[in-house]
């Protein structure tokens, strides 16, 4: 697959603070990538740096495959923190300032002011718009070009919980076209809804990088219950395959030892003529996952 | 080219202050440009007079001298355009556009191109209207007429047009330097119009400064040095000699000036962290 951004030992020094250092990443063609990060991580200074609005104060990083910087930002449609664009204009006349600099065609305006729910609006001037519109508006300019590239950051910060769900459908319409999406995000629930690789940042370095696949297996904890609860409460005391288990409401939590499977719990259920109506293994979650390398590390 | 002009005129072209602004401008201008005869009519109503000469008498719509009175007026108004400036390129700033701007795919210098071509023909299209009033004037007032005279001179229009280019470059500069426009404003203000022309005065006719070094340095004060391109033109009237041409060292200083505000432009466009 085709490299679109090769970062190599970027670095960003503000005064004596460190915001990010030595961050080498490579994303490539058709990957949703999540920089993952609580505030202040450096997400945003590393955004910066790629798209030439941050000086590096050290390191390097190349667009598709060395292709000069500023052709190559016309094909990545970008969002930095907080919309900006000019508050006497129109959503319209916003847009033609973009597709001026992009270099596309006025034409996908309609189209995309219908696509961020905006074209109703669309002759009012920005400053009267909504956090979220405003929002939904730079991310319509994003969208503009019909661009190969999609940089997000924080993408549903001031939505509200109907347009934070319109927003992540959008992101997966877009990746499922094939395009390359790098969002940074302090929301892990986010990351682990939309993306397929992630990194995770802490004061600007990097402590993890990998897919969120492969982070998001099978955990060893099951949830039972059955009609007759005491009976299934007996069989997992006698039960050796059992680590630990504890009666929460009406279902009981269980730990299996390892290389036990939920199938051995259920087989075993099945021959002692329990009839189980919940048998659930607990996925991990990107959440418990990040706390965990945050504490590794 | 002309994507650069386009950018910045689809920036401004919905944007009713700076049209307002410009209005005022050319009401001034206008108002510079053909009060001269009124002007001098109402001083020969309070009675004065140059020599012994009645005042509309002065022939100050004569080609060729029309080019330099009209243009040496005229340049006290670059400062309303200087202030067109300074708030389009502030809006840049405070909206965080430039930094969208950049994001979307301008490079740092197509932004200087794009504002510095803005300036450029703001200043063609102020110079052209000084030399339209000055044919109407002429044709008014003058008392010669003539292909050979109407062009004689008018080296003052490329002057009045440089002047204004390298005042508003200091003024997108000073923008930059400090984001608030009101005291960018107020800065260049009472810095063109009245510190440096005191510091001036103090350096040319301090005793303790008499036949030193410094005392040719005032040349190089940057508004000095646009002045200096046209000189104050009316003290021919109670004949006084006075410059009236274009001096080439006056040229070079001020040219040295623009090189060094589009340079540091460029510099600090490249090196600030746009957050």
């Amino acid at each position: 697959m085709r490299t679109v951004l090769n970062i190599s030992g970027l670095t960003k020094v503000f005064g004596k603070i460190k915001a990010v250092t030595d961050l080498n990443l490579s994303i490539h063609e058709g990957m949703v990538y999540g920089i993952l990060g609580p505030n202040g991580s450096g997400k945003t200074t590393t955004l910066g740096m790629i798209l030439d609005v941050v000086a590096p104060t050290n390191g390097s990083y190349s667009w598709f495959e060395n292709e000069d910087p500023v052709a190559a930002r016309k094909k990545i449609g970008a969002i930095l923190e907080t919309p900006c664009f000019y508050p006497y204009l129109t959503a319209v006349q916003n847009l033609k300032i973009t597709a001026h600099i992009k270099e596309c065609s006025e034409l996908r305006i309609d189209d995309v002011l219908k696509k961020v729910g905006l074209y109703e609006r669309r002759n009012d001037s920005f400053k009267g718009y909504s956090l979220g519109m405003k929002q939904r508006l730079s991310i319509g300019a994003a969208l503009l070009a019909d661009p190969p590239i999609l940089i997000l950051d924080e993408p549903t910060n001031g939505l509200d919980p109907q347009g934070i769900a319109e927003i992540r459908t959008l992101i997966r319409e877009i990746a499922a076209q094939g395009k390359t999406i790098i969002m940074a995000s302090h929301l892990l629930d986010e990351v682990q809804k939309v993306c397929t690789d992630f990194c995770i940042l802490r004061n600007g370095i990097k402590l993890h990088e990998g897919t969120v696949a492969e982070i998001l297996g099978d955990t060893n904890e099951l949830e039972l219950a059955a009609a007759d609860m005491a009976q299934l409460g007996k069989l997992l005391s006698e039960t050796s395959e059992i680590e630990s288990y504890s009666i929460e409401g009406e279902m009981y939590k269980v730990i299996l030892k390892p290389n036990h499977t939920s199938e051995d719990i259920n087989k075993l259920c099945f021959e002692k003529g329990i009839i189980l109506k919940k048998l659930v293994t607990k996925r991990k979650s990107l959440e418990q996952e990040f706390l965990k390398i945050l504490k590794e590390k | 080219m002309i994507k650069a002009i386009k950018l910045e005129w689809l920036k401004i072209r919905n944007y009713k202050t700076f049209w307002v602004l410009l209005g005022m401008y050319f009401l001034a201008l206008t108002i510079i440009c053909f009060g001269g005869m009124f002007f001098l009519e109402y001083l020969k109503s309070e009675g004065a007079e140059f020599e012994g000469i009645d005042p509309t008498m002065l022939p100050i719509y004569d080609f060729p001298d029309i080019w330099q009175n009209m243009t040496y007026l005229g340049s006290f108004l670059r400062i309303l355009l200087a202030f067109i400036v300074i708030i389009t390129v502030n809006n840049d700033q405070i909206y965080n556009t430039l930094r969208q701007n950049i994001i979307d795919g301008v490079s740092k210098g197509e932004y200087l191109t794009s504002k510095l071509l803005f300036v450029v023909i703001l200043a063609m299209i102020s110079t052209l209207f000084v030399f339209i009033a000055g044919l109407i004037n002429g044709a008014l007032y003058s008392h010669v007429w003539g292909l050979e005279f109407l062009f004689d001179g008018t080296i003052f229009l490329f002057a009045y047009f440089y002047d204004i280019v390298i005042f508003c470059s200091l003024a997108f500069l000073l923008s930059l330097l400090f984001k608030k426009s009101g005291f960018v404003i107020v800065l260049l203000f009472l810095y063109s119009m009245m510190f440096e022309p005191i510091l001036g005065v103090i350096i040319e006719h301090a005793v303790f400064l008499q036949d030193t070094i410094f005392q040719p340095m005032v040349n190089f004060l940057p508004v000095k040095a646009l002045n200096n391109l046209i000189t104050v033109p009316f003290p021919r009237y109670i004949f006084r000699e006075i410059t009236d041409y274009l001096p080439l060292g006056s040229f070079a200083i001020a040219s040295a000036w623009l090189a060094f505000y589009l340079s540091a432009i460029l510099l600090i466009l490249k090196r600030r962290d746009l957050k």
